[in-house]
């Protein structure tokens, strides 16, 4: 059983968390994204998108909004991440949930807006200073000052960014990023102070102090590129004519110090097999150069030798004729009049060791030579340790001394670090640190504890039950030949396009985690499951067509149901022969009443509808036709053959249930269950002279025209069959 | 558990046609699929509706028992319902109709139900399948736990007649030959030696119709 803490606002988000492990309840993207954010409640926002343009893009900008609240970055997320992707319950069937590309169309209408999105209140408490502006040290500007506290970002560069600026413009584009970090220090009111060195002959952290900072965040990234080894030695010849490091190649052309045919006729050779070294390829492919890539990884990316870059960036740069040489190191660089000539690859037998450390064995006998003009070692990256040693942050073996949960320093109180410089990561692991740094921060300044209650568990719900699985669309590239340019290739969704691969969300997650529903008001509140003990026949029903798991047979002769799993569709609650099961705000005297009530507003040919409340949408209400009477359910699951046949009783000539498109089914089951229901009990009524007036249709949300046309037909054929024989 | 299946709605609605009170009696007991207050409630909204076709004014009460086949329980639940009705429809097994017809002699009882076999139902397929023929001798112990009298078509209790093609039965198609699934299911647990045991002719004897529990 789990239990969740109440929020004030209703339509927020609550914490699951399961009673028996004191393990927070999510769906497996929300934990796997490093920021926590509210993936689940977003994309049933986007499948509930209305068709109107206008409103849809209203709700777009609601969706960003709520978004922005964690992560004010999310237009770059949508761009570059996808973390989330990795762990999504759908990867298994059909492929991920594209999560990203749901972002990204999320921000491309967010973008114009935010231009125009009021600030926070201006901050009042104490003043922080922030070293490095890149995400980590935003993210935690970001979060203090939405705290209150005023925020100081020192940033060495001309510009806010750091590792951003590293990625190429044809991934994540310059307005992106520009309009994203503009926006939010005017937002967050964070003062910015540009071509600030720490170290070094720069300012000190009791500079810092003096200046009436309390607390210091450092997140100054990994700016070092790794030179190039082997066997623990410095290769030779890293210092000729042509041999440079990707990640400067990468800062220079987004800086546009690099002229666009830089390496027009030149053979390029990248090393490395990482996502940067794609990078540093496709770039070096788009400013004119024939380039090829060494790694030491092989081509297996299942094997624990594989080559670590993804998948996308393999296929993306073979399709734009990079060449791929896996599994070689390099033992030596090669010159010829002091320029780069050719290097001289080992072949790597083994990366990582038993151990699984990196530790790449070679056999030396097998050695080509690759040859080249222009080489780009792109092999990692490591911080500039300098500075933390000056200022006393290092331990005896020259580590980074920190708390890993608070991030705040052994060695000195009300000093944080984090970001790449902690772990080199990904973006939103960077944030992450900013963001975790925010809350420790928060705590110091107001003399509190800076771990309790910090250190969270998570688990995720049983993998909800789907009749059918949608395949995962395709990602669009433009044509190769329009590619190699720095413009964005990967088109971007559609609104339609959006809609389509958000329906196919399982949303794994407890209903209360998300809360989507309540948020567009298609209910007040995510209703609850009673069981009657004293009915119950303890027959499974409930627990065999759950299609959550959410239901346990507990012996003896009794059922309970866990709140952290069910969705409330009232499934159970249909098929409980013994009618021991309620569905909160559909109580079976409920929907009973509510049959009464519309018989008697009705006029003949009476046709009343009982509809999935995702299959249509709210605006519809008011343009029933006067003979038309229609029930909302929160799933066409919870269609009831006792109300069907109640309201044929009360003088009802037609019934027409209305559930959405098997695929589209929110709750997985509810559409093929209900469609069973209706042919069932029509079976029934064939007997008895009534099939024809009993009905079942889906409809999409996004066609309301389709209900009208059912509704249509229905009525020509019920008006045919003339009115119903009225009880005496 | 029983498996039964309702009778077509014309025949139930002969039945009570002539009673204008009438109480259904679910049954929470062993019938599959169960036919508790839910299946009560529908068959009495399903004929009150038919009844008005053909201008039959019928008022119907619906009840269950927790287990109609035991006389105490039977008559704990459906006494205090009794009330002015003239005749009780029953959706138990063919057991329950004659608890009750001994429980109120001067009152009608019918049933709403054909009773088939002792089985099981597979939800999953909504298939209601025999497993038990309650013949009182069981051999289960013997044949991997494939009962041979209900599942071969011939009954036999050493071996296979020889004519299942593909695995099915020569008489039914659709059928599993039931030798071959205890042939293979002797062979997985490393028990096909049984299946040298000579069983000798049934003893029909042992069909009992009275014990004492």
């Amino acid at each position: 059983m789990s239990k969740v803490a109440p929020q004030k606002d209703r339509a927020q988000v609550e914490e699951v968390v399961d009673e028996a492990s004191g393990k927070v309840c999510l769906a497996p993207c929300q934990i796997a994204c490093p920021l926590g954010m509210d993936v689940q409640r977003s994309h049933a926002r986007i499948a509930l998108l209305p068709p109107d343009a206008k409103e849809a893009n209203r709700q777009i900008i609601e969706i960003g909004d709520e978004l922005y609240v964690k992560n004010p970055m999310f237009p770059i997320c949508g761009y570059i991440c996808g973390l989330c992707e990795k762990e999504c319950n759908f990867k298994d069937q059909t492929g991920a949930i594209r999560r990203r590309m749901l972002l990204r169309f999320l921000a491309d209408y967010y973008l114009p807006y935010l231009e125009t999105k009021p600030a926070l209140a201006s901050p009042t408490k104490e003043k922080v200073a922030i070293v490095g502006g890149g995400p980590a040290g935003l993210m935690c500007a970001y979060t203090l000052s939405k705290r209150g506290y005023k925020v100081t970002i020192l940033e060495r560069d001309s510009r806010l960014g750091g590792a951003l600026w590293y990625i190429p413009r044809y991934r994540l584009p310059s307005k992106v990023v520009d309009t994203t970090l503009n926006n939010l220090v005017r937002i967050a009111s964070m003062e910015v102070r540009l071509g600030v060195s720490m170290g070094d002959g720069g300012k000190t952290l009791d500079d810092l102090k003096k200046e009436g900072y309390r607390a210091v965040f450092i997140a100054t990234g990994t700016l070092i590129p790794r030179p190039l080894s082997i066997e623990g030695k410095l290769v030779a010849g890293a210092d000729l004519e042509g041999v440079r490091f990707g990640l400067n190649l990468l800062f220079d052309v987004n800086q546009g110090k690099v002229s666009p045919q830089l390496f027009k006729g030149n053979k390029v050779i990248v090393v490395g097999g990482g996502n940067v070294a794609f990078d540093v390829a496709r770039t070096a492919r788009r400013l004119g150069g024939d380039v090829s890539l060494v790694c030491l990884e092989n081509e297996d990316k299942s094997s624990k030798d594989g080559i670590p870059a993804d998948v996308e960036e393999i296929e993306g740069g073979g399709e734009e004729g990079i060449k791929i040489t896996y599994s070689r190191g390099v033992e030596e660089i090669i010159g010829e009049g002091g320029k780069f000539k050719k290097i001289k690859c080992p072949r790597c037998v083994s990366v990582f060791d038993e151990k699984g450390l990196f530790n790449p064995k070679f056999d030396y006998s097998d050695a080509i030579y690759l040859e080249g003009d222009v080489l780009l070692i792109t092999i990692g990256q490591a911080p500039e340790r300098a500075f933390y040693q000056q200022e006393g942050l290092l331990d005896e073996k020259g580590r980074l001394d920190l708390d890993q949960l608070t991030l705040m320093s052994n060695l000195k109180e009300g000093v944080f670090v984090g970001g790449d410089v902690r772990r080199v990561g990904f973006a939103a692991e960077a944030m992450r640190d900013g963001m975790n740094a925010a809350e420790s921060i928060d705590r110091y300044l107001k003399g509190e504890n800076l771990k309790s209650g910090r250190e969270k568990g998570y688990e995720v719900a049983p993998i909800p039950k789907r009749g059918s699985y949608k395949p995962q669309p395709e990602l669009i590239w433009a044509p190769v030949q329009e590619r190699l340019n720095f413009e964005p290739f990967e088109k971007g969704y559609t609104l339609e396009q959006a809609v389509e691969e958000a329906k196919r969300c399982l949303y794994c997650g407890p209903c209360k985690s998300c809360k989507a529903c309540v948020a567009l008001e298609l209910q007040s509140e995510i209703p609850e499951i009673e069981f009657d003990k004293d009915l119950c026949i303890s027959c499974g029903n409930c627990a065999f067509y759950c299609p959550y798991g959410a239901v346990k047979l507990d012996s003896p002769g009794g059922v309970s149901v866990d709140v952290a799993f069910c969705k409330a569709c009232g499934l159970c609650v249909a098929k409980c022969p013994a009618l021991a099961i309620e569905l909160e705000h559909w109580e079976k005297e409920r929907i009973s009443a509510l049959v009464s009530q519309l018989v008697a507003e009705m006029k003949p040919p009476k046709i009343l509808v009982f509809r999935c409340l995702w299959a249509v949408c709210p605006p519809q209400d008011g343009e029933l036709a006067p003979n038309v009477g229609a029930i909302d359910l929160p799933c066409a699951a919870r269609v009831d053959s006792l109300h069907i046949l109640e309201a044929f009783q009360k003088g009802v000539d037609g019934v027409l249930v209305v559930a959405c498109p098997e695929e589209d089914c929110h709750r997985g089951s509810g559409s093929r269950e209900a469609q069973r229901l209706v042919a069932k009990l029509k079976e029934r009524l064939d007997q008895i002279g009534f099939e024809e007036r009993l009905h079942f249709c889906t409809v999409s949300r996004r066609n309301p025209e389709q209900l009208d046309e059912e509704l249509r037909q229905f009525g020509q054929r019920i008006e045919a069959i003339g009115s119903k024989k009225e009880k005496k | 558990m029983i498996t039964t299946s309702l009778k077509p709605l014309d025949e139930i609605l002969d039945s009570v046609c002539p009673y204008h009170k009438v109480l259904i009696a679910g049954c929470d007991g062993c019938t599959q699929p169960p036919r508790g207050l839910r299946e009560a409630r529908t068959l009495s909204q399903l004929l009150e509706l038919a009844g008005r076709l053909k201008d039959k004014d019928m008022e119907f009460k619906v009840t269950t028992v927790v287990k109609q086949c035991d006389s105490f329980l039977n008559a704990s639940a459906l006494k205090p319902q009794m009330d002015g009705v003239e005749a009780v429809l029953s959706l138990a097994c063919g057991a329950g109709p004659q608890i009750i017809a001994e429980l109120f002699p001067d009152i009608p009882v019918l049933p709403a139900q054909n009773t088939h076999f002792i089985g099981a139902e597979d939800r999953e397929g909504g298939i209601l399948e025999a497993n038990c023929s309650a013949c009182g001798d069981c051999l289960l112990a013997l044949t991997g736990g494939i009962c041979p009298v209900t599942r071969c078509a011939k009954g036999l209790l050493n071996g296979a007649c020889g004519g299942a093609r593909n695995g099915k039965c020569e008489l039914d198609p659709e059928k599993d030959c039931a030798w071959e699934l205890i042939f293979q299911r002797l062979e997985r647990l490393g028990k096909l030696d049984r299946i040298k045991e000579l069983r000798p002719p049934r003893d029909y004897q042992a069909k009992a119709w009275r014990l004492t529990p």
